[in-house]
């Protein structure tokens, strides 16, 4: 599962509300495994608007990748932020690992890149 | 093909769906693959009209036919409630997660758009298909598009449906010729016969869903490979 994925995601376990907790979803024991990829820029700055950029740069801290707390006015121009973007949302991967939400402690596990986002008949 | 037969399954909602779309899907996935290779046009074309740097949901992916359509130029990640199928699609190195469509794990307006196709027809009652159709629309961003097929009761090809008969067993053949199971078994002399609940849309049945749902617009309706189609949007406050 690529990072871009993961600040798609929030917990959705019924009653759990909380927008501050529901994502990002913390990672633990997470394996993580670089994939290149090619970049595409006019691709990277169209979509920034739907990053949750706190949410991302919070992941890619606890993670130990660099990302600047605040994106640049001019994202287009600033070739060394988008390889920093390209590279953390694109390229890095977590094959392995939990995923779990800092509301209500649900653990959502990722095998094979896969995550599974399935609940249980009471959590829904 | 053989006949579809009226569903007459004395279960639950959940349990109808876990026994004839869930387990089936898990069991016929690398055959279901094989077939679902040719991407239908209308989704083509939709697909193909989306803004460079687009991101998109596809619920009910399958084994991610239409994920890599436009790799590198707009993003796409699946879910699907099959883990075999999903399987297939992380093989083929698509984003991808196991989740039930009626409860996405996906946060509020995160999306450009949404697909899902041939996927809201397994929903086994009213109340499920409105609440499949509400998730694809709480996941996009308010002036997002969803397409949605689901199959039609009214067909021209060569499958003939009792337009009396909405809610029906599929049955799906698997030739004899083929391994099958998740298993090492090689005595397979048979073909293997599998039955998947859909519920046939009538003609208006799909908008009339979409047309039902807070801030939503259809933009687009019509009929395309035996299914109906609609392109509805998430209007702006």
């Amino acid at each position: 599962m690529r990072l871009i994925t993961h600040n798609m995601l929030k917990c959705h376990v019924r009653n759990c509300t909380d927008p501050d907790k529901q994502f990002p979803l913390r990672f633990e024991n997470a394996e993580l495994e670089q994939i290149e990829a090619e970049r595409n820029d006019e691709f990277l700055v169209r979509m920034i608007p739907r990053l949750d950029w706190p949410a991302l740069v919070k992941t890619a801290t606890a993670l130990g990748i660099a990302l600047p707390a605040s994106i640049p006015e001019t994202p287009s121009e600033d070739d060394d932020f988008l390889q920093k973007l390209h590279t953390t949302i694109l390229e890095t991967h977590v094959k392995e690992g939990s995923m779990f939400c800092d509301g209500c402690g649900h653990e959502y596990k990722i095998t094979n890149g896969i995550p599974n986002m399935l609940l249980a008949e009471h959590e829904i | 093909m053989k006949d579809p037969v009226p569903d007459t399954l004395q279960l639950g909602e959940a349990d109808k769906e876990e026994q004839y779309v869930h387990s089936v899907y898990n069991e016929i996935a690398s055959h279901f693959s094989d077939t679902r290779f040719k991407p239908w046009p209308v989704i083509e074309r939709y697909l193909k009209g989306l803004p460079s740097g687009s991101i998109g949901a596809d619920v009910g992916c399958g084994n991610g036919k239409y994920l890599g359509v436009r790799t590198g130029d707009v993003f796409m990640m699946g879910t699907d409630r099959s883990e075999s199928l999903v399987d297939i699609c992380q093989q083929r190195k698509f984003e991808c997660m196991v989740s039930d469509g009626l409860d996405l794990p996906y946060r509020d307006s995160a999306f450009d758009f949404a697909i899902s196709i041939a996927v809201i027809h397994h929903f086994s009652s009213p109340e499920r298909r409105l609440q499949a159709a509400k998730e694809l629309l709480r996941i996009i961003r308010p002036g997002g598009t969803v397409l949605v097929f689901a199959w039609a009761l009214e067909q021209n090809g060569r499958r003939k449906f009792d337009p009396n008969m909405q809610d029906v067993l599929v049955p799906w053949v698997v030739p004899k010729s083929r391994k099958q199971g998740k298993g090492d078994e090689e005595e397979e002399r048979e073909d293997k016969v599998y039955h998947r609940y859909y519920h046939l849309f009538r003609e208006g049945e799909l908008p009339a869903l979409f047309e039902g749902l807070d801030r939503c617009t259809i933009l687009e309706q019509g009929y395309d490979k035996d299914n109906w189609y609609v392109i509805a949007r998430k209007d702006r406050l």
